[in-house]
């Protein structure tokens, strides 16, 4: 009983950085209508400009990931003003290969620049674990999960409050009557896009005090992103949030279960399923 | 679209010339020479975009998962000459038919999907084949990968001496294929799938039964996409799961031959495979150790660059620049009787 609590709340834990990682793929696609392949790169990207930000100031990279998520943010504007926003109107082909084709260029660029060692970026906490009665915790990946939990709460009071996040929910909703009211809809695509790959960076940033960087780390998250997205439905930024602790969850659990190499499979099958029965996803309409 | 390009004497001259250009490379390449190397796997890649094309072109059915079709077909033939010495020429077609039966395994969950969501789901299949064939070690030797037993140069066991005998049998696969595709386009059921890519709903209108369209398209892509997969496994004597199942190598780049070269047409993945294997091959003997990333940079940023140029591929533009002209000769040809009118 006890083994299974920990899977949970460990699951838990790990789920919440899948939230946060998955919700501005989630954001982007609801909002541009474009699923960006190039999403787990951004993370990748996130925790390459980290590690380096921690070499050089010496500081913690969970306070450094404002900055991180300003970088990464400002890349993929750039990304979408003069990428994405060509094929807006392509089909759909030329939509998934540009972003597709993004994922391989920014992968073999950080393999050429940084070479394809694994690096770390250990702090002082990396190795604590925190007892609570029979339980334990690592103390970095709580850190992770608190500091995730409160970028989704400022995302969704972005989103809420503020006019922008009002009038990127309007574009998402109805382009044409949001054009009518005044709202550039084409400026709203790259503010959409820049706080998604910007979160996925910040992300990144928070998860370096236990993770090594690598330039193919992308590749191991890309399905997890994608299946996250996919439960909760995609365009549903609560959808990833909720979605995000039931697959970290699922992980965890099937580790205990069954052999580490099955471990991804369970997620795959859930995401086949979850396409086929509820392709609006958990929370969907 | 290709009226000037299909004129009676255009046509004959134009099949010659493609018979010649396709036969040529044995004829001029030393047998176990470089060139004659890469030629088979140009012929290889044209083929699997070609029976991608069945499915994701006519139909608009993107799949980035048909490294599962490869990567099962690969396993198929090279498990049954292991075990049981079946030849893979018969292990080519249990091949076909295990890659056929796969598809109708697919369509289940993921023909309800359009789009983007059709996608992610062929990909999850793609994936979750792969992890089962790493996980069951005591039949795939998992990760370390299967060695095509080697019996001896002979034809019955698709064992050849050097590189002629591999080359036209990726040809003869190649027409096969074409051949699909071809009636496949010309055929009811092209005028069916082209109806439901622009849209379902208005197909479905017009009497299409979009679900058996879709799925024998699926089958006769998957079915042909098995095969080359025994060629592979025949041609490289070497197959491992990450390899053969995997997004980046099969899945994605068979996808990329037809979108270089044209999106829905029959010649269009031999263009893209043309262009995109030499390239990859160059790049890759180029660019060694810690400079091999520049090939991927080079590839990426040449697909970046093509899909904002021409997102339908350079068959299109071709056709496009043939068309502009016929229509400035027209306009040429009937300017010059209204002058002699006069």
């Amino acid at each position: 009983m006890t083994n299974l609590l920990q899977a949970i709340f460990n699951g838990m834990l790990t789920g919440g950085v899948y939230a946060v990682v998955s919700v501005g793929l989630s954001l982007v696609f609801g909002i541009v209508d474009v699923v960006n392949f190039a999403q787990p790169e951004f993370l990748m990207m996130g925790m390459f400009v980290a590690y380096f930000m921690v070499l050089m100031s010496g500081l913690d990279p969970i306070l450094l990931s404002p900055l991180v998520f300003l970088v990464v943010f400002v890349f993929g504007a750039i990304v979408q003003k003069v990428l994405i926003e060509r094929v807006l109107n392509a089909p759909l082909v030329a939509q998934i290969f540009l972003t597709v084709a993004v994922a391989m260029v920014m992968t073999s660029a950080a393999q050429l620049l940084f070479g394809a060692d694994f690096r770390s970026s250990p702090t002082f906490y990396t190795t604590i674990a925190v007892h609570v009665g029979p339980f334990q915790f690592s103390l970095p990946q709580i850190l992770a999960f608190v500091v995730s939990g409160s970028m989704a709460a400022i995302l969704w009071a972005f989103m809420e409050w503020t006019d922008v996040g009002r009038a990127i929910r309007a574009t998402a909703q109805n382009r044409t009557a949001a054009v009518l009211v005044g709202v550039n809809p084409y400026r709203m695509y790259v503010l959409a896009f820049a706080i998604g790959t910007g979160l996925a960076g910040a992300a990144g940033a928070v998860i370096l005090p236990y993770s090594y960087v690598f330039p193919t780390i992308g590749h191991d998250w890309g399905l997890i992103m994608f299946t996250v997205v996919v439960l909760g439905g995609l365009g549903s930024v609560p959808g990833a949030l909720v979605a995000g602790l039931v697959i970290g969850v699922i992980q965890s659990l099937t580790s205990v279960y069954l052999p580490t190499q099955l471990q991804n499979l369970v997620v795959f099958i859930v995401f086949l399923l979850t396409l086929a029965y509820r392709p609006a996803g958990l929370l969907g309409r | 679209m290709y009226a000037r390009l299909n004129s009676h004497p255009f046509k004959i001259v134009r099949w010659a010339l493609l018979a010649l250009l396709l036969i040529l490379p044995p004829l001029i390449f030393e047998n176990r020479g470089y060139y004659l190397r890469i030629s088979p796997l140009v012929l290889m890649f044209a083929g699997l975009g070609g029976a991608w094309n069945i499915i994701g072109g006519f139909a608009n059915q993107v799949s980035l998962g048909h490294a599962a079709f490869f990567g099962a077909g690969a396993y198929t033939s090279t498990l049954l000459f292991k075990f049981t010495g079946i030849s893979p020429w018969v292990g080519m077609m249990a091949a076909g038919g295990v890659a056929g039966i796969l598809s109708l395994v697919i369509a289940v969950p993921t023909f309800r999907l359009r789009g983007h969501y059709f996608a992610l789901g062929t990909i999850a299949f793609a994936e979750i084949l792969r992890v089962l064939f790493l996980y069951f070690k005591g039949i795939t030797e998992g990760p370390v990968g299967l060695c095509v037993p080697f019996v001896g140069h002979s034809i019955w066991v698709f064992q050849f001496h050097g590189n002629v005998g591999y080359y036209l049998t990726a040809l003869a696969l190649l027409c096969l294929t074409f051949f699909v595709a071809y009636r496949v386009k010309m055929g009811r059921l092209g005028y069916q799938l082209r109806a439901l890519s622009s849209s379902h709903e208005a197909a479905e209108v017009v009497g299409v039964d979009t679900y058996r369209a879709k799925l024998w398209a699926s089958i006769l892509s998957s079915v042909l996409t098995g095969a080359w997969g025994t060629f592979y496994a025949q041609y490289l004597c070497f197959i491992d799961p990450d390899t053969v199942f995997g997004f980046w190598t099969f899945s994605v780049k068979i996808a990329m031959v037809v979108i270089l070269g044209g999106l829905g047409t029959i010649w269009g993945p031999l263009v893209g495979a043309l262009i995109l294997i030499p390239l990859d091959e160059w790049t890759n003997v180029v660019f060694t150790g810690n400079l091999a990333a520049v090939s991927r940079l080079i590839y990426g940023g040449l697909l970046i660059g093509l899909i904002l140029w021409q997102p339908r591929g350079l068959l299109y533009w071709l056709s496009q620049v043939v068309e502009r002209r016929r229509q400035n000769e027209i306009r040429m040809a009937s300017t010059k009787m209204e002058a002699s009118h006069e």
